[in-house]
């Protein structure tokens, strides 16, 4: 500052420099990560823009298309056509599973839900530079958002994948365990939640994830038992079986299978696993992803 | 500028220092041996670490709107996004009293929408309930004047009419710190109107705003103050004018490649630069400012005090009536003096330590160019007030008093003409009865600003 235009000239002759004092009374430190509890508040508080933001994406990304919507319903209709015509018509493979059909499709579109919930969570951060970058929010806001699209996408899918499998021979064995299904549903969007958070700030950390994820998605498809029942394959090596068994893709898979196609009681162990995962999960991941809150503007 | 009462600080910036690590082609930071191969490998030259910003102390006051001006790199939206919380610094801390609001360039806002659709979409980002944004939705339309234009899809806008859109939904979230990174430049002379009214509403409401511009005409019409930040510190901070202008004739020169001239420029303001130092008083300070120690010590009183007041024994005091001021006065001095007092002698006050400082450092040839201060508290000040800093930047210029002074004069009136203007605008529309959606808008920003 030029010496004429500093006011404490005026008050102090001498020419001795005083540093001015400032209260931080009423001021509070910006963009630190506040403490769980108001964390969770302002995320509550910002619900109505997580929904908004995923639906804006879904809809920008179907708007560009002359269906428009049209294709929440029309992609998962083709891809069942798809497989009925390959594995029902051409192929005519059961490979030892009762009504097959109905077991890959459940097995594609269940693991697709969360294996694109995966993918997404793992560059959250990065395909939300520019919003992180344009204001402050809690930054658990993207990855969840991330989960609420696929699971907008999904609700469509399910619908038409019910009525598919209701229509497409052989006949299911239809009892009040349908209702199962919306459970089963809620306990694997919650596991997507807390892997989403978990993978958010892996992916952030280390952006090579991205690359890494598809092949570690393959690998889980495979495992999960969406083409093939794990079970039969793996007999002969019991441990790998039991090791395989504590998947919780298995697990939804096969809960969602149990009430849906062959109508029967699942065992109590699997809705164990499954809700112990989806929790734990949640819990791990998402206080991963708050810990890591102040991190995510710089990329 | 000159503030008896200064206002309670919105913004403080204590020491910040931001270090940014990237990758760089300069054959001259190739790094050696075994890492040069294994950088070779994956794909890359070099790393250097840029200092973005070295250690940057700034005080924004309520109802300040503070200029900050400088170069390409110098830091300014670096440290406007610090401010805003969306990175940390890696040294130093920034506090503030409300969330600041960052209204850059790059926004979050969805080009396949509408203009609608992402009035709606925004206002939920910043925090807004449903109804507040459905509430704010007529403010954003009228604000940003954008007209049928709101129904089309944001990704068809021109670049001006995007940034309307923007600075409007900023403002329908009512922030009360607003960072604005080179956002007005782009809309035209109706928008410049509205946008200056709307932020003088903000600034009535003991609001801060923070302007980023390169021109600094801009800073000099819409500041009370400025910054001037060079190579991510902070050079001058002072009135706007003064310090815009400056910035103006440093630039120039440099546009005009007279190095010298800009050099000597910059070293001179650096040279009178005092490194602005802050002392945060913590609030537990405030309220008790008695160390714990001393704390200990009057508790101790209190409970012999406190022993004192046990003892059911009055001692009787004689009551005397209190001597009046005036008539004690009249007592000790006499009405009137015989002889002519000698009026008192006061001994000379000693020369101010920089001036010494300077006496002795006066030798041949100015003292090396720093930019960085040490990390020492030293603290620079002009030595002599009549030195070539001011001689050459206020060169047949008003002293800087002056300046602070006018410059808050012309706010005052710049202020007072928007005031008529507006509100004469008002009372035309409400006597030609323009249409209840717009007149009601009017009503709207002038409720608030009561």
């Amino acid at each position: 500052m030029n010496e004429p235009t500093n006011p404490s000239e005026v008050r102090n002759p001498l020419g001795l420099s005083t540093i001015p004092s400032v209260s931080s009374e009423g001021l509070v430190p910006v963009g630190k990560r506040t403490s769980l509890r108001s964390y969770l508040a302002a995320l509550w508080n910002r619900r109505h823009f997580i929904i908004a933001e995923s639906r804006a994406k879904m809809s920008g990304s179907t708007r560009k298309n002359l269906l428009g919507y049209g294709w929440l319903f029309l992609n998962p209709l083709l891809s069942v056509l798809a497989f009925w015509f390959i594995f029902g018509f051409i192929l005519q493979s059961s490979r030892g599973i009762e009504n097959f059909l109905g077991y890959l499709v459940i097995g594609v579109f269940f693991f697709q839900f969360t294996g694109k919930s995966m993918t997404g969570g793992t560059g959250s951060i990065r395909a939300g530079a520019q919003m992180i970058k344009g204001f402050q929010f809690p930054r658990a806001a993207l990855p969840i958002s991330t989960v609420v699209r696929n699971f907008l996408d999904f609700i469509p899918t399910v619908a038409v994948m019910l009525v598919l499998i209701a229509v497409i021979p052989p006949a299911e064995v239809i009892t009040w365990r349908v209702i199962l299904v919306i459970p089963v549903i809620a306990l694997q969007t919650i596991f997507n939640v807390g892997l989403a958070c978990l993978l958010a700030r892996i992916g952030h950390k280390i952006p090579d994830l991205t690359n890494f994820m598809s092949i570690v998605s393959r690998f889980w498809l495979y495992g999960s038992g969406v083409f093939f029942s794990i079970e039969d394959r793996l007999a002969d090596y019991p441990a790998i079986l039991t090791a395989m068994q504590f998947n919780p893709m298995h697990a939804y898979l096969t809960l969602v299978r149990n009430s849906l196609l062959y109508g029967v009681d699942s065992p109590a162990w699997l809705w164990i696993l499954g809700t112990v995962w989806a929790f734990g999960l949640l819990i791990v991941g998402f206080l991963f992803f708050w810990r890591g809150e102040e991190s995510y503007g710089r990329l | 500028m000159v503030d008896s009462e200064p206002q309670a600080p919105n913004i403080v910036a204590e020491n910040v220092q931001v270090r940014y690590t990237v990758n760089t082609n300069d054959p001259g930071q190739r790094s050696q041996g075994l890492r040069r191969i294994g950088n070779a490998m994956l794909g890359r030259r070099g790393q250097t670490t840029v200092r973005a910003l070295r250690g940057v102390n700034l005080v924004a006051r309520e109802g300040e709107m503070v200029g900050v001006v400088g170069a390409n790199g110098s830091g300014k939206s670096t440290f406007l996004r610090n401010i805003a919380g969306v990175e940390q610094p890696d040294r130093g801390r920034i506090l503030v009293r409300y969330q600041p609001l960052l209204l850059g360039v790059s926004a979050a806002l969805q080009p396949a929408l509408s203009g609608s659709e992402n009035v709606r979409l925004g206002c939920l980002a910043m925090g807004l309930s449903p109804e507040e944004a459905a509430e704010a939705f007529d403010y954003v339309v009228e604000l940003s004047s954008l007209g049928a234009a709101i129904h089309r899809p944001m990704g068809t806008y021109s670049s001006g009419m995007g940034a309307r859109l923007r600075f409007a939904i900023a403002l329908a979230a009512r922030p009360k710190i607003l960072l604005i990174d080179e956002a007005l430049s782009t809309g035209d002379a109706t928008f410049a109107e509205r946008s200056e009214r709307a932020m003088d509403e903000l600034l009535a409401e003991a609001g801060t705003v923070l302007l980023v511009n390169h021109a600094a005409k801009v800073i000099q019409e819409l500041c009370t103050r400025a910054v001037w930040m060079h190579k991510g510190e902070i050079l001058m901070d002072g009135p706007a004018e003064a310090v815009a202008e400056k910035y103006r004739w440093w630039a120039w020169n440099v546009a005009k490649g007279k190095e010298d001239v800009a050099e000597k420029l910059l070293h001179d303001i650096v040279r009178n630069a005092v490194k602005e130092e802050i002392n945060i008083l913590e609030p537990e300070l405030v309220k008790n400012p008695i160390p714990r120690h001393a704390a200990r010590a009057t508790k101790k009183e209190r409970a012999f005090a406190r022993h004192i007041k046990r003892r059911d024994h009055a001692e009787v005091i004689e009551e005397t009536a209190t001597p009046l001021l005036a008539s004690a006065e009249s007592q000790v001095w006499p009405e009137k003096f015989e002889t002519p007092q000698s009026p008192a002698k006061f001994p000379a006050l000693p020369k101010p330590a920089s001036e010494a400082f300077s006496a002795v450092k006066s030798q041949a040839g100015p003292p090396p160019l720093r930019l960085r201060p040490s990390d020492k508290k030293v603290i620079l000040r002009a030595s002599d007030p009549l030195d070539r800093a001011s001689a050459i930047a206020s060169e047949g210029d008003l002293t800087g008093r002056r300046l602070a002074l006018q410059a808050r004069k012309v706010a005052d009136k710049r202020y007072q003409d928007r005031q008529k203007r507006r509100d004469m605008d008002d009372s035309e529309s409400v006597s030609a009865s323009k249409t209840p959606h717009e007149s009601s808008i009017g009503t709207h920003s002038r409720d608030s600003k009561r």
